[in-house]
């Protein structure tokens, strides 16, 4: 650990509250222990139990983010709300820019899209920054659709490879080997890391927005197209933040729990107890709002010029196994 | 084996060829299932790829052997080395392993990674101290905090170490950053 990371994170995280603070949001505080979650199929979650000596045990569950919690809030009228909380991803391997506990900055804003999302992030980026704070961080953010990417690094027309077999044959022209099991969005993803993401700027921030609505997530359908309202930030070729456009229909969370949930059941692991009412939270009350997820151990990373989360981080997973 | 465990320095059989894992991360797309992004050196012309597969899928791992070997010196095309064990003496062309020419020592020891007889790496220590052959001395009245100056180690690597470093002292350095660590008094 190196001592003066104290430091930078503490300025860090006083910089973002009073970032928010000025701007009036509220910050909350929601569980990180939690008895039921929202299925989501490829997150692993830590599964631990409560005991009653007289009432029985029952299963509880870290958080992997505040965002279950964060929208009851927002069903009850809380107005624009930031958190920043501790979220645990499990199975997710530990290296570089992985941590099974990470810090994560989540807030949501009523009356706003993920377009002006991106503006509020870019502001609270000027906020943090300082005299030493490196160029590959500063705004403006540049900002290029995904079909835009694909078009532009590998002359892909994403727009018309929206069923397997196309997307399929993209993927092999381009030499990548495809598996029987891949769905649509495995190859979609081989193709992004492969020849996408390693190829982004590095000078500057850039947001990738409009994913593929096969991508199934809580975002919006941006109407008339195959695409989400939702946009992932990448510094230094890092994925740092992403945002939707929240969904608000009850009918269409109702709809992506159950997906999701068929798929759980199929794929190892720990399946989450769901609680089955909680697409009645989005009911004609329930604002349009916009909602941003930020690493803050990626953050301070990138703030300070380290190399790995590990040096960011107090308490490293790694060290604390390799202890053992 | 499946490509999520992978470890670095490894080596795996990729379309015929032999390549050692030089780096390994793990990635999910925007909270997607779960990736590994390999960078890979092949040791017969030390071409580096760089490719991302699920970690659910299939890769060839090759079974090697470790010899330890003693490093007798480079010319212009190959590293001479012999075997400790049986004192045969043999070449690994340069072209596979020119980044490590600065940082092998005549003499030292090495592990050689091979496979099918054909020598796959060689293993350099994660830290390895040097004497400092060739170093300006500081300016005098320099005080800056952090100041730093290049110096060439016996390897003939220059490394950049702080303004107090002189010639003929020891410092450790770490050979994958190739960067200075600490002076090394004894």
């Amino acid at each position: 650990m190196d001592i003066k990371i104290i430091a930078a994170r503490s300025h860090i995280l006083s910089q973002i509250r009073s970032f928010f603070h000025i701007n009036e949001y509220l910050e909350v505080e929601t569980p990180i222990l939690a008895p039921e979650l929202i299925p989501e199929s490829t997150i692993e979650v830590f599964e631990t139990t409560f005991s009653s000596e007289f009432h029985g045990d029952r299963q509880l569950y870290l958080t992997p983010s505040p965002e279950v919690f964060m929208k009851k809030l927002i069903a009850k009228g809380s107005g624009n709300i930031y958190q920043i909380t501790k979220s645990f991803r499990n199975s997710e391997q530990i290296g570089k820019d992985h941590n099974p506990e990470f810090t994560m900055l989540e807030w949501y804003t009523m009356e706003t899209d993920y377009m002006d999302s991106i503006k509020t992030t870019e502001d609270l980026f000027e906020s943090l920054i300082k005299e030493d704070t490196p160029g590959c961080f500063k705004p403006p953010f540049l900002r290029k659709s995904i079909e835009e990417v694909f078009k532009e690094y590998i002359s892909v027309n994403l727009l018309k490879c929206q069923t397997r077999t196309l997307i399929k044959e993209e993927a092999m022209n381009l030499g990548l080997k495809i598996e029987k099991t891949d769905t649509w969005e495995d190859i979609f993803n081989r193709i992004f890391l492969n020849f996408i993401e390693p190829e982004l700027p590095k000078d500057k921030p850039i947001v990738l927005y409009n994913y593929p609505k096969q991508i199934l997530c809580l975002a919006k359908e941006l109407k008339g197209t195959p695409w989400r309202e939702r946009w992932e930030l990448y510094v230094n070729g890092i994925e740092l933040a992403n945002c939707y456009s929240e969904e608000t229909e009850s009918i269409k969370v109702k709809n992506l729990f159950e997906t999701e949930y068929a798929k759980k059941v199929q794929s190892p692991g720990v399946i989450p107890d769901i609680d089955s009412n909680y697409n009645l939270i989005f009911n004609k009350d329930f604002p349009e709002c916009s909602g941003v997820a930020l690493g803050i151990d990626r953050l301070v990373m990138l703030l300070t010029g380290a190399t790995s989360i590990e040096g960011v981080i107090l308490f490293p997973f790694s060290d604390m196994i390799d202890n053992e | 084996m499946k490509a999520g465990a992978i470890d670095k320095g490894i080596a795996l059989l990729i379309k015929g060829s032999p390549f050692i894992v030089v780096e390994r991360d793990f990635v999910n797309p925007g909270k997607g299932s779960a990736f590994v992004r390999l960078k890979l050196k092949s040791p017969e012309n030390g071409r580096v790829l760089k490719e991302t597969m699920k970690t659910q899928d299939n890769v060839e791992e090759i079974i090697v052997e470790e010899k330890d070997c003693q490093f007798l010196y480079s010319d212009a095309e190959s590293y001479h080395f012999m075997d400790t064990e049986t004192y045969d003496q043999f070449e690994i062309p340069m072209e596979g392993f020119a980044d490590y020419k600065l940082l092998m020592r005549d003499g030292d020891s090495y592990k050689i990674i091979m496979w099918e007889d054909k020598p796959l790496d060689i293993i350099i220590p994660y830290k390895v101290v040097y004497e400092v052959t060739e170093a300006f001395e500081g300016v005098k009245g320099d005080t800056v905090q952090g100041a730093s100056k290049l110096v060439t180690i016996e390897t003939g690597l220059e490394v950049k170490v702080p303004i107090f470093i002189k010639q003929g002292e020891r410092i450790m350095i770490n050979t994958e950053t190739r960067e200075y660590v600490e002076r090394v008094n004894s």
